[in-house]
């Protein structure tokens, strides 16, 4: 049998990054992915002369040339991955009504903290301080990962106390808390709370700490995509992989996990053979590998109860579109504008919960920031909604591409009226992905592509501070969206990268006896 | 200390407790929740996977002679249960094990969508008795017998966001397949659109599907058939080749969306009188090209190579293997001859099915099926089913895959 340091399941960002590490150090590690292709969520696909990017709007945490985010760090410098992308300019557009019900709200918010404060002043005179002090808790915040991160997580509390004071008490809040905390007038929470969706959690339990981390992340270091989508990325570290000695099987899944007397993992059995190995660093859902893969003996009652209080997040809806006239021509010159019905997140997230309610929506033009990123005089437009619910399972296959469609209809119509444009006759190919679509490639419970909801009791900074205990089966971990920093390409990274470091000071424990 | 300081309750204290009970709080969470057993799969999941089974299980219900060169295989779902919906015009990628060669070949799904919920698809095989499958299904398939296929792929179909309201379907000999299935949904509503199908055969005995084509018609006035013969001239037929001036009389002055499926030499035949149309790309769409037989008539064939036979070393999860490999074949083929199982779907360098890893050598990418993506080309990355060997050399090709939990 086949015996390897370390094997790898699944070749999402989180599977991939945990491979890279495994790897980089010189471990034996194997990769089995289901899919023929790397990537999961991040991917690409082609038709016709175009090629669909199929899931990034933003990148988070990867920087400028001259400023690294974190994220950049491991898959550049460390992964040695080469990538060629281009900066995002603009955090977002938003346009929606705000939360009083009767304000309309058109915001363009550029990255870069200054300039993104002045614009803010500009929509909301008066704003000014409260989105400052944002910015410089932000700035705590980070810090105090740094310093939580430089220390392996035994942090000294008086020093906490003393320099991330913030960050201790209002940590544990939800957004409009601290918000209202901070007298941010409300037109501009509303504005500020425009990314929510990027977490698929309302305001009322959108954790502060993460969601103010994050859009300090997008504004401080800007966001990225790669000029040849995704692919470019996942395939990138892939073979960085590959380089350092890993080997991948795709079109191959996991059906089995293989246990020792112990209850410490032993194996692995796949669709293409058993293999041997004490170390699993899982990319599938937790859910999904306690109930199918491990026999009910070795899971923890704890684990059983964690994973019974989860609710999965943000099953995703994406309409492609390649148009055959240039971004120019349509008058298309935003990056992504968010069209919320509201910008009154709990009443949004409530509307995504059904087919018939969700109005939401995000568009994406990357020809506005990558001009070849489709062939001269074309352009591509994603247009996505998020379901906080499970309605697609109640559609019927008899109604599946009239459902599909419909909602299809509804986001195109909306883009063009909110935007006044028009785009329709310009369609040359269009796709469109449901959960189901997400279920058949990725197969991720439900559909969902952020892990577990990341509300309240169960977001970032607990999930972090509890890592210790979150993998109570010897010798299986659980990395990607599921895991400790939830979702988006940067934390699937993020926990791919921490997992497998951890994993190795263990195999370096083991080794000393 | 930081120069701004907030806080939420009344007391910051209080405030700090809180965020150090948030383990606490979590654990409290967990402890409430019920210790019932976890729920291996969900609704949606259920849903996605009888609607994108990997592989599917047939019984052959029936064959039946369709014209002198043709025959239809009804195929029924072997469990009995409904297939999956599939949009009128796609095809299954059918399993044909000969010998000890494992290899597949696409055909279009030509009944109605209203069959699959009774379990039910036809295709139609025609022979090519220069072919390898064609010849051996219809000399060997027989009713009872199981055939393992593929569930639907492909991008031949009718999408109401995207295509003109009126549709004019180029049909070259059994190319009229996917038409068949249109013709079905429209008349048992499952699509609504105009389909004019101009149907390009030899002679009038050699037309498929010519009865079903007529009632279809009669049945159903939003479909329309106009068959052209290219060795005979007889009066209401079309006579010679699907030339632009019989595209335009039968297109009208309206917008239409072309619509081709035939051999490979039609669509060669056809680009130039399209062209003279001066239509928008997005108005002409193709069936897959099909595989490429003859590599060295394609652009950028290294001519010295033509004829030989190369080392072909295969890395397959796990194993390894040496094989011969005809520069005059892809390297799927030669996969395929030497008993190899390797993912296969559309055969023309455009699903990305069989993606691999080019470890080492040379090959030759026809451009008409590169079907790759931009990354690709950068990584070393391939469709097997479009690429010729071009020296020696070795392939990383993923496991064919099946169904799990
Ligand atoms: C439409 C859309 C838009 C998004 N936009 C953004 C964005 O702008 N910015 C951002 O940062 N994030 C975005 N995200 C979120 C982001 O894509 C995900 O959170 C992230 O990629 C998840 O990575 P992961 O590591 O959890 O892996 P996943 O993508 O979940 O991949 C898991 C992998 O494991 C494989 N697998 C599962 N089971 C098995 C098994 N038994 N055996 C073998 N392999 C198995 C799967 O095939 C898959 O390849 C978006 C997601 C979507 C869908
Ligand atoms: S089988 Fe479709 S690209 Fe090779």
């Amino acid at each position: 049998m086949p015996k390897y340091d370390a094997v790898v399941i699944g070749a999402g960002n989180g599977g991939l990054a945990a491979a890279c590490r495994m790897a980089l150090a010189g471990k034996k590690t194997l990769l089995i992915e289901r899919h023929n292709l790397p990537g999961g969520c991040a991917s690409s696909f082609r038709r016709g002369r175009f090629e669909f990017e199929t899931a990034l709007h933003e990148l988070c945490e990867w920087g400028t040339a001259e400023k690294f985010g974190a994220c950049r760090q491991t898959v550049v410098d460390d992964f040695g991955v080469d990538l060629k992308g281009h900066i995002v300019p603009e955090n977002f557009r938003v346009i929606t009504t705000a939360s009083d019900g009767k304000t309309k709200i058109d915001a363009t918010l550029p990255c870069g903290q200054q300039p993104f404060i002045d614009a803010m002043e500009k929509y909301v005179p008066g704003c000014r301080k409260s989105i400052e002090d944002f910015f410089k808790i932000g700035t705590e915040f980070h810090e105090a990962g740094d310093y939580s991160l430089s220390v392996n997580g035994k942090t000294d509390p008086a020093y906490m106390q003393e320099h991330y004071p913030n960050f201790l008490r209002l940590g544990s809040y939800p957004i409009d808390k601290v918000f209202n905390a901070m007298k941010m007038p409300k037109l501009a929470q509303d504005i500020m709370g425009t990314y929510w969706g990027y977490l698929d959690v309302a305001a009322d339990k959108l954790s502060f700490l993460q969601y103010t981390n994050m859009v300090w992340l997008y504004v401080t270091y800007g966001a990225w995509i790669p000029d040849k989508t995704s692919h470019e990325l996942t395939t990138g570290m892939l073979e960085s992989f590959r380089k350092h000695g890993g080997e991948t099987w795709f079109n191959c899944s996991a059906t089995k996990i293989l246990f020792d007397d112990e209850k410490a993992v032993c194996g692995v059995e796949t669709t293409c053979g058993t293999v041997e190995t004490k170390h699993i660093l899982c990319n599938a859902n937790p859910t999904m590998v306690y109930a199918n893969m491990c026999p009910p003996e070795v899971v923890p009652e704890r684990m059983v109860k964690l994973h019974n209080a989860r609710e999965y997040s943000a099953r995703m809806f994406v309409v492609y579109i390649g148009l055959d006239k240039s971004a120019e021509e349509l008058g298309l010159h935003d990056y992504s504008v968010f069209m919320p019905e509201s910008a009154d997140s709990v009443r949004e997230y409530q509307s995504g919960k059904t087919i018939k309610d969700n109005y939401n929506m995000v568009s994406v033009c990357y020809n506005t920031v990558n001009p070849d990123f489709s062939p001269p005089g074309t352009c591509v437009v994603s247009l996505t909604t998020t379901f906080s619910g499970d309605d697609w399972a109640n559609v019927d296959e008899e109604d599946y591409f009239k459902t599909k469609n419909m909602m299809a209809n509804r986001l195109i119509d909306r883009f063009e009226e909110k935007l006044g444009v028009t785009i329709r006759p310009y369609i040359e190919e269009i796709e469109v992905a449901t959960p189901w679509t997400m279920c058949n490639f990725v197969n991720t419970p439900q559909g969902s592509a952020y892990g577990y909801e990341l509300s309240g009791w169960d977001s970032m900074m607990p999930r972090m501070m509890m890592m210790g205990t979150e993998f109570p089966v010897k010798g299986l971990k659980f990395v990607g969206a599921s895991s400790i920093r939830g979702d988006g390409y940067n934390s699937a990274i993020f926990s791919g990268n921490t997992l497998a470091r951890k994993t190795l000071s263990e195999m370096k424990e083991e080794e000393e006896g | 200390m930081p120069e701004v300081n907030y806080k939420v309750g009344l007391i910051g204290k209080l405030d700090m407790l809180k965020f150090k009970n948030m383990p606490k709080v979590r654990n409290a969470a967990i402890d409430a929740s019920p210790s019932t057993p976890l729920k291996g799969i969900e609704p949606t999941n259920e849903k996605a996977k009888a609607h994108h089974p990997k592989q599917i299980e047939f019984v052959i219900d029936d064959i039946l002679q369709n014209g002198p060169d043709a025959k239809t295989v009804i195929l029924k779902k072997k469990d009995g249960e409904r297939l999956p919906l599939f949009r009128a015009g796609q095809y299954i990628s059918v399993d044909v094990p000969i010998g000890t060669t494992h290899t597949t070949r696409s055909y279009s799904i030509c009944s109605s969508p209203a069959l699959a919920k009774e379990g039910i698809y036809h295709i139609t095989v025609k022979r090519d008795d220069a072919g390898f499958v064609s010849p051996y299904i219809q000399d060997n398939w027989k009713k009872g017998d199981t055939v393992i296929a593929s569930g639907p792929q492909g991008h031949l179909y009718y999408e109401p966001i995207r295509d003109a309201k009126k549709v004019v379907a180029l049909a070259g000999g059994s190319g009229i397949t996917p038409f068949m299935g249109m013709a079905y949904a429209i008349r048992d509503s499952y699509e609504d659109f105009d389909l004019t199908v101009i149907f390009g055969s030899r002679t009038e005995d050699a037309i498929v599907y010519r009865k079903e084509l007529d009632e279809v018609c009669a049945a159903c006035d939003k479909v329309h058939v106009v068959h052209v013969l290219s060795d005979e001239e007889k009066e209401g037929f079309e006579h010679g080749f699907i030339s632009a001036d019989l595209i335009r009389k039968y297109g009208g002055d309206g917008e239409f969306s072309i619509f081709m499926c035939g051999p490979q030499a039609m669509y060669n035949f056809l680009d130039s009188e399209i062209a003279k149309l001066g239509l928008r790309k997005k108005f002409v769409r193709r069936e897959l090209f099909g595989a490429i037989k003859d590599p060295w008539n394609q652009p950028g064939y290294p001519e010295e190579i033509r004829g030989r036979t190369f080392n072909l070393h295969v890395v397959q999860c796990g194993k390894e293997y040496d094989i011969p490999a005809s520069a005059d074949e892809s390297l799927m083929v030669a996969c395929e001859r030497a008993g190899l199982v390797v993912p296969s779907r559309c055969r023309s360098g455009e699903c990305g099915w069989c993606h691999s890893k080019l470890l080492s050598g040379d090959v030759f990418i026809p451009e008409k099926t590169d079907g790759r993506r931009a990354a690709d080309l950068d990584y070393g990355y391939i469709h097997i089913c479009s690429s010729f060997p071009a020296s020696d050399v070795a392939i990383d090709v993923p496991a064919k895959p099946v169904d799990t939990q």
